[in-house]
């Protein structure tokens, strides 16, 4: 067994996190009257590792994993799993892959010694590789015919010139086809190892088993690998508004989407104010854009506005679905909505309404073993894992000052990228 | 493995009680977390009440439900609920109409009492109507961009003709651009109703303060005089066909359907098993024979969703276009087996190790527990229906099962969405 080189726990944290002596970092939560355990494993190993001819190996690295292990058959894992009344499955995205597992708590040291296996061994046998290829590019022709998806995808390429974030997670079908195996095995042996992975473990496993099943289980990781570095370049700043336009036939109703680049994980309390933003700006019936867009002028079928969180440069996104002719007048309302929370503070109201709606999300987003785990391993990962419990506080914090000098600086009506779909 | 803080839902923490004026209570006091989930069906309403020239109204009733009540405009109703953090829906569905909210306990009470108003006196205001009604339509377009939902309503259509599963809930541009205020006050004079009304609540909260916050809301609310009556629905009759429809698109949908059982049928878990041994899961017979041995698909499934009258079973993948004969006939012949070959008894058994986890880890939260306890009440099930769909599960066999799909799933209907 792995000596405990560090054993953090931190007053308000509920789960409790371990350094493994091989680098590898638990977290475990213990809920006693929880007859499940959840076990999420994130792997810093997401399209942003990826060099721009590597791109889409991520993510098919994530598929291949389930091909096995030379102790683990392909598919053998899933039917250890299922069989056991488990679920289990698996996410990439720019900044991780990472692994999920949900099963009777009596079931975990039957079904997680696979996991670890193959995550930490993946074969990625010759064969599969060509055979799974196919399945990666079904996946990506299925989502060349979601219009949403084709819309994002164009926002962010336009947004961002050179971060990997510009590019689809999936790939390109050109240089999917020009990857190997041997690259593969090689991005594997690179990242997949322990200082770039998390374990998490929520729900009925007392912290000793929890402790000695990671040990066991996470010990020996392949052999590391150098494959080609990516060296990410900060990205520079807008100086004016980039325009994209894309005609696809059919297409039942047009969209406009609004981007913004914002600071990454490690500036929470500016992500939190631009959290707040979007609700203020588009979440709920009371907000600015859907009250006046929606509701009032009834110049949009929907609207939303979405901070999504990013380990080295967030991003703001304002989506909205509409008929073509009234594309200019909306871009114009939000640009003007933008300028007054620029120029005029927010009223106290609104802003405890902002901060109900997030208080309240986060208490209804932890219910469960499985929600825990996923907001640890993914604060671990893009930033650190007790960065999570300051969310409550941060919020009660923030001050309407504060939240207008965050959209001062990062929300500017002239300094956006934006995408129009309209009908061919 | 239900919830985190109860081993098993048993009656101590399950209250159901009948109201003197005809609403069903289910109460689960959970302690795990600091909410209060709630669910209110009624459940003669949804598209199965509906004729087809208004098709859709149930939907529309939803948008527009939210928008108005005797005290309070939309706008009022959203400040109301947005500070204090809640979050209230209303849904239409096939067999019944749903209304939903969600607190952290304290205001539960105070959330409660304004979805009371919503539901006993909303005033569907014109203005709010004419918007929600020109929404709908858009979204009934819309439909149209995702080949997925093309392919499902050319089958729906299929199998069920005239029948109310037939159309989406959304109704057609047609339907639902005839609806007026009339309409929807005469639908909620006719479904809105203490008899029709299923409560459920689930979360930080004891069965005395439920029952008596639902009383001060519910209590003076009287049963009508009339006797609440439905349309009668046309008899189905499965005869398979085949429709193209041809779309500029990357991929083909190709969709297999059958005409299942109903709920309170015994095939029904049979039914219910067989489409878990197909279709769900990394380890299921469709995803590893069609995908993970052949690439032909990412997104390949089955799905038989619970409902009063017939549901359909389908089987679906998304495929290259040159590879859409070959999906045709292997999910073809992935059913066909089961009415030749029966499944072994370990087949049998992941089987239902599969459909019994994952139904226990489908009850995690509070909204899940309100749900299902009330959906079960609202198909006239019974709570008991937990515990009898687990047993009836596990009593399947292999012999049932061949019986089953000889006597469903022999020949598909087909609905293909494919590029030219």
């Amino acid at each position: 067994m792995q000596q405990i080189s560090q054993h953090l726990k931190s007053a308000d944290l509920p789960a409790t996190v371990f350094n493994l002596s091989n680098g590898l970092t638990l977290i475990h939560q213990y809920l006693p009257a929880t007859p499940v355990v959840v076990s999420d494993i994130w792997v810093k190993a997401g399209a942003s590792a990826e060099t721009d001819s590597w791109s889409g190996m991520a993510h098919f690295l994530e598929h291949m994993i389930f091909k096995g292990s030379p102790k683990v058959g392909v598919g053998e894992f899933d039917w250890v799993v299922e069989n056991r009344g488990g679920i289990a499955n698996a996410a990439t995205s720019h900044d991780y892959a990472h692994f999920y597992l949900t099963t009777a708590a009596n079931h975990l040291r039957e079904t997680l010694p696979y996991l670890a296996d193959i995550l930490l061994h993946a074969t990625i046998p010759d064969d599969e590789f060509i055979r799974e290829r196919d399945v990666v590019l079904e996946e990506i022709r299925s989502s060349y015919d979601d219009p949403d998806w084709l819309a994002f995808q164009s926002l962010c390429q336009t947004l961002y010139n050179s971060h990997p974030y510009k590019r689809s997670i999936l790939g390109e079908v050109d240089l999917l086809m020009n990857h190997t195996p041997n690259m593969m095995r090689c991005f594997h042996r690179t990242h997949y190892q322990p200082e770039n992975t998390t374990v998490v473990l929520v729900g009925g496993i007392e912290q000793e088993s929890a402790l000695s099943l990671v040990n066991d289980v996470f010990g020996e990781f392949s052999v590391p690998s150098e494959c080609p570095p990516n060296i990410v370049n900060a990205e520079p700043p807008l100086i004016g508004i980039r325009r994209e336009e894309l005609h696809l036939s059919r297409l039942e109703h047009g969209r406009l989407l609004m981007g913004w680049v914002c600071p990454g994980a490690e500036h929470l309390p500016t992500a939190i104010g631009l959290d707040l933003l979007s609700v203020i700006l588009a979440g709920g019936r009371c907000s600015r854009l859907i009250q006046e867009l929606r509701e009032e002028k009834q110049l949009v079928l929907d609207i939303c506005s979405d901070f999504s969180l990013q380990k080295d440069s967030s991003l703001f996104t304002i989506n909205v679905w509409l008929e073509e002719k009234n594309m200019d007048t909306v871009e114009k309302a939000v640009c003007d909505r933008l300028y007054q929370l620029q120029t005029t503070p927010i009223t106290e109201t609104e802003l405890n309404r902002a901060k109900k709606l997030l208080l309240n999300d986060y208490i209804f987003s932890t219910e469960t073993p499985g929600q825990l785990a996923g907001i640890y391993g993914y604060y671990n990962t893009i930033s650190n894992v007790g960065q999570c419990l300051l969310y409550p506080q941060l919020i009660n914090n923030i001050s309407r000052t504060e939240l207008q000098r965050i959209a001062n600086l990062y929300l500017s009506p002239e300094r956006y990228a934006t995408v129009r779909l309209k009908p061919n | 493995m239900t919830t985190r803080s109860n081993q098993k839902l048993t009656p101590q923490n399950l209250h159901r009680t009948i109201l003197p004026n005809g609403i069903t209570l289910l109460v689960v006091e959970n302690q795990a977390a600091d909410l209060v989930a709630c669910r209110c069906f009624l459940k003669l309403a949804g598209s199965r009440v509906e004729s087809s020239e208004q098709a859709g109204i149930s939907n529309l009733v939803a948008s527009v439900i939210t928008k108005g009540t005797r005290n309070l405009s939309a706008l009022e109703i959203a400040e109301t609920v947005e500070s204090i953090g809640a979050s209230v829906g209303a849904d239409a569905s096939s067999d019944y109409f749903l209304l939903s909210l969600k607190t952290i306990s304290q205001d539960f009470g105070e959330i409660l009492k304004l979805l009371g108003e919503m539901i006993r006196f909303p005033t569907f205001p014109a203005s709010e109507i004419d918007l929600e009604q020109k929404l709908a339509i858009q979204s009934i377009r819309s439909q149209q961009e995702q080949p997925f939902n093309v392919a499902f309503g050319q089958l729906r259509e299929m199998i069920y003709q005239d029948h109310p599963y037939g159309i989406s809930v959304l109704g057609t541009e047609a339907s639902v651009g005839s609806l007026t205020q009339e309409d929807i006050l005469n639908y909620h004079q006719s479904y809105f109703r203490p008899d029709n009304l299923i409560i459920s609540i689930s979360g930080r909260i004891t069965t005395e303060t439920a029952t008596s916050l639902v009383g001060e809301v519910f209590g003076d609310w009287q049963i009508p005089n009339n006797i609440l009556t439905v349309q009668s629905l046309p008899e189905l009759n499965s005869i398979p066909t085949e429709k193209v429809i041809i779309q500029d698109t990357q991929q083909s949908i190709v969709m297999l359907g059958y005409l299942g059982a109903e709920v309170k049928s015994l095939d029904y878990p049979v039914l219910k098993l067989i489409s878990t041994y197909l279709g769900n899961g990394l380890s299921s017979r469709l995803f590893v024979e069609l995908r993970e041995k052949r690439g032909l698909a990412y997104d390949i499934s089955a799905f038989y969703p619970t409902r009063l009258q017939a549901a359909p079973f389908i089987t679906y993948m998304g495929t290259a276009p040159e590879n859409t004969e070959i999906a045709i006939a292997g999910l073809k012949e992935e059913v066909q087996r089961l009415t030749k070959e029966k499944l072994s008894d370990s087949e049998l058994k992941g089987a239902k190790n599969k459909i019994l986890g994952q139904y226990a880890l489908g009850k995690q939260t509070n909204s899940e527990i309100a749900q299902i306890f009330g959906w079960y009440e609202s198909l006239g099930l019974g709570i008991e229906f937990d515990s009898c769909f687990q047993n009836a599960i596990s009593g399947v066999t292999s012999e049932m099962i061949l019986e089953v799909a000889n006597h469903y799933l022999a020949n598909p209907y087909i609905s293909i969405v494919k590029p030219e």
